[in-house]
């Protein structure tokens, strides 16, 4: 299996393994011994409450991002989500009383805010979009650059050990200005994410949705958390508790959507048994199984060069599609919406799935593609023959027919200049006459070859002259053209019918009724005749069955013993 | 008597001309489509238009389009349509309600110039002409209970004489009868057949006519 389309992962699914299990331990132990530190930081400083708060974001980010990394290795969303669990203990540097320390970590401080506003634009995949990539970039120069410029400046009191000169006014601008450009950058963020969830409009996605109402909400609390610090604002540090309790609510709403796709996972058995009684088509099964309702099964038909729904008509891929391949080479495709990527585990179980029983359905796809083809060169066959017969019948009228005429008026002139001279006149008459018969002749022969008046005057005309062998009852309901190729096989139908009433039926009448019934012509061709028509060996109603089920539609024949005979052809005339 | 010729092979037209030229008549137009026709038509008022049925552009039924609108705009206009076909349908969507001043012949009839140009005479002067082999076609076709059974020999060469469009008159001169003798066979065929009386010669071909087509055997019933 790999992925088309847009690539669902950074480059390569190789390229990334899941962390070694020393690794984890050694991530894990590292967090603990930060969350040690914090908690050492805090109870000297009087600041445990605070210090709980961190320990809170420290702990879900890095267990979260831990999980996420070893189940999702190919995204960077993981390794972000535990760098931000140690970037928030890192601000906790300013508790220690050593300058150094203290230093650091005011020169850290407001770090984590902007790390927060990464992981959250950076999700599923771990990378972010070129506006996101712009935000993000402009928040670290806010939050490092500006912060060391206030501290150069003297802010933060005497412990700052990057103070060079003393301007606590100048410093309070310069924070000022910091803390008002972070919060604008972070609910640009909060735009960011309100558009590409527009983007990603499907309905069904509910772990997502809490995700990104979660990362929203930490965002706004942030904002909100950094222009109350530019106020002085009362209540800071209660709105900081809220914020860094939601900020901590993101992992576990991303933990809520592993546990979903989990659940999706646990479906699967259902799916298979789906699958497996299925006849028709797969695809409202694998939409079930996938929770996306655009989800669709597509076969590639390799002899046609083609991709194919399940009733094996051509499709385009669509640009979010999962490949299933055999030997290398791609046997049908799950199109699906692009956020289904995300979902690796999901995906990769139902492609095991569908790969068990897609052979049946590739062989009924092959099946419909390859009836249609045999349907579409019988009617191109049809067509070319009635294309050909109307040309002869066009070039017999414009030719031969015409020269006739000619030749009958010449003689009429000529009869005017000549003498009274018995025998030339009655060799002229002669001569006239044949040319009246071989007219009369042409005429019939073109008439058979096609029935030229239905071009300019329709079925209704060219039916109501037909020779018929007995009393005809014609009903005729019928207003308007259909296309001619329709008309030219209703009117072999009555035709050839006619015909046979003639030779076999021994009827004293028949009717011929054409009506409209929604978009099928009917033609309906009965006699009183003995019936008992063999239906099978007659040629000729096997050419008439043929012409009208190469244009679409059906021609059934009743001619039980003694009942008459009935012909009734529906063709498709919408 | 003024007539206009609507035809696109050059050489038909010329030659119908010049036919009608030699039996006394004053060919005033020669067009070579419908909508030359048109303008010959209102601009000159012929007496009558011989109009081909195919004529450019889409050689269908341009000039069938043609006649049924001159006989609209121009009621003292007569025309007359030569078409390949022998189609009942066709000669009847021309009269459309009047067959007075309107005919409709094969263009075989051409090489009869004698009954060619009494056919147009006719159209000329008002009446009609419809194709003898259309007539007979409509005459022997297969009907339930067939009424035409109970004409005599004779009454048929009458009743298909009426239906082609000849006067009483005319009727005598090709069966070598008394106009008076003509006129019994007549009122002998529209009791058999339980036809109304009717006025003019027009209106005895169209009821004939409509008599003689399939649609009349569903209305019997």
């Amino acid at each position: 299996m790999f992925t088309a389309g847009r690539p669902a992962y950074p480059a390569g699914i190789e390229g990334h393994k899941v962390p070694s299990r020393t690794l984890r331990i050694a991530l894990a132990s590292a967090g603990a011994g930060a969350a040690a530190m914090s908690v050492a930081l805090a109870l000297p400083a009087g600041r445990i409450e605070q210090a709980a708060l961190f320990v809170w974001i420290l702990l879900a980010y890095v267990c979260c991002g831990l999980l996420a990394w070893t189940r999702r290795p190919a995204s960077a969303f993981g390794r972000l989500m535990v760098l931000v669990g140690f970037g928030a203990a890192l601000s906790n540097l300013a508790w220690s009383p050593h300058p150094l320390l203290f230093t650091a970590g005011l020169a850290l401080d407001l770090l984590v805010v902007v790390l927060f506003l990464h992981v959250f634009l950076a999700f599923p995949t771990g990378r972010l979009s070129a506006p996101a990539t712009a935000l993000v970039g402009v928040a670290y120069a806010v939050s490092i650059g500006l912060q060391l410029t206030a501290m150069a400046l003297g802010a933060f009191g005497p412990g700052n050990l990057l103070r060079v000169v003393d301007a606590p006014r100048a410093a309070d601008v310069v924070h000022t200005v910091q803390l008002v450009l972070l919060s604008a950058l972070l609910l640009a963020g909060v735009v960011l994410l309100a558009v590409r969830r527009r983007a990603d409009n499907l309905p069904l996605r509910r772990s997502v949705r809490w995700l990104v109402d979660a990362f929203t909400l930490g965002l706004v609390s942030l904002a909100v958390l950094l222009v109350m610090g530019v106020l002085s604002a009362p209540g800071f540090a209660v709105v900081q508790a809220v914020t860094l309790g939601v900020l901590g609510l993101a992992p576990v709403a991303f933990l809520v959507g592993l546990l979903d796709a989990r659940l999706a996972r646990a479906s699967l058995g259902e799916l298979m048994v789906a699958l497996r009684s299925e006849t028709g088509d797969l695809s409202p099964a694998l939409a079930r199984a996938l929770r996306d309702p655009t989800a669709h099964l597509l076969y590639w038909l390799p002899q046609y060069r083609s991709w194919v729904d399940h009733e094996g008509a051509p499709a385009t891929l669509p640009e979010s599609v999962t490949l299933i391949r055999r030997g290398g080479e791609p046997v049908a495709a799950i199109a699906h919406h692009p956020a289904v990527a995300a979902e690796r585990d999901l995906l990769e179980a139902v492609v095991a799935a569908v790969e068990m029983v897609i052979d049946n359905g590739r062989l009924r796809a092959e099946l419909r593609a390859g009836l249609a083809e045999v349907r579409g060169s019988r009617a191109r066959v049809v067509e070319a023959g009635r294309r050909e017969r109307r040309r002869l019948e066009r070039d017999l009228h414009d030719g031969a027919q015409q020269r006739l005429v000619g030749l009958s008026l010449r003689l009429s002139l000529l009869e005017a200049q000549l003498g009274d001279d018995p025998a030339a006149r009655r060799a002229l008459a002669e001569a006239r006459d044949e040319v009246a018969t071989s007219l009369s002749e042409l005429r019939d022969l073109a008439r058979g070859l096609y029935p030229g008046v239905l071009t300019a005057h329709g079925l209704a005309v060219a039916v109501e002259s037909i020779r018929a062998p007995v009393p005809l009852r014609l009903d005729v309901g019928l207003d308007g053209r259909l296309p001619e190729a329709i008309e030219v096989a209703a009117y072999y139908v009555v035709c050839e019918s006619l015909t046979n009433v003639g030779r076999h039926a021994g009827a004293s009448s028949a009717g011929v009724c054409l009506r409209r019934a929604g978009d099928r012509l009917v033609v309906e061709v009965d006699d009183d005749g003995t019936g008992g028509a063999d239906t099978s060996r007659g040629s000729g109603l096997r050419g008439l069955a043929d012409r009208v089920e190469a244009l679409g539609g059906t021609l059934r024949v009743w001619s039980p013993a003694g009942g008459g005979t009935r012909v009734r052809a529906e063709l498709p005339c919408g | 008597m003024r007539v206009a010729i609507a035809e696109d092979s050059v050489l038909l037209r010329e030659g119908v001309a010049s036919l009608l030229t030699g039996a006394g008549f004053e060919v005033v137009a020669r067009c070579g489509d419908a909508s030359a026709l048109l303008r010959a038509v209102a601009a000159l008022r012929p007496d009558v238009a011989v109009v081909d049925i195919r004529m450019p552009p889409t050689h269908t039924d341009e000039g069938l389009r043609a006649a049924v609108q001159i006989r609209a705009d121009h009621p003292r206009t007569g025309v007359l349509v030569l078409s390949q076909h022998v189609e009942p349908a066709l000669a009847m969507r021309l009269f459309a309600g009047s067959a007075a001043g309107a005919g409709y012949l094969l263009k075989d009839r051409i090489g009869d110039v004698a009954e060619f140009v009494d056919a147009l005479r006719r159209v000329a002067a008002g009446g009609t002409a419809v194709d003898p082999v259309i007539v007979s076609a409509l005459v022997s076709r297969p009907r339930p209970d067939d009424p035409l059974a109970a004409l005599t020999p004779r009454e048929r060469e009458v009743l298909e004489l009426m239906a082609t469009g000849h006067s009483n008159q005319g009727i005598a001169d090709r069966l070598y009868l008394t106009v008076r003798a003509v006129e019994k066979y007549v009122s002998s065929i529209f009791g058999k057949l339980g036809l109304p009386a009717t006025g003019g010669e027009s209106r005895r071909v169209l009821a004939v006519l409509l008599f003689l087509r399939p649609e009349s055997d569903r209305n019997r019933r």
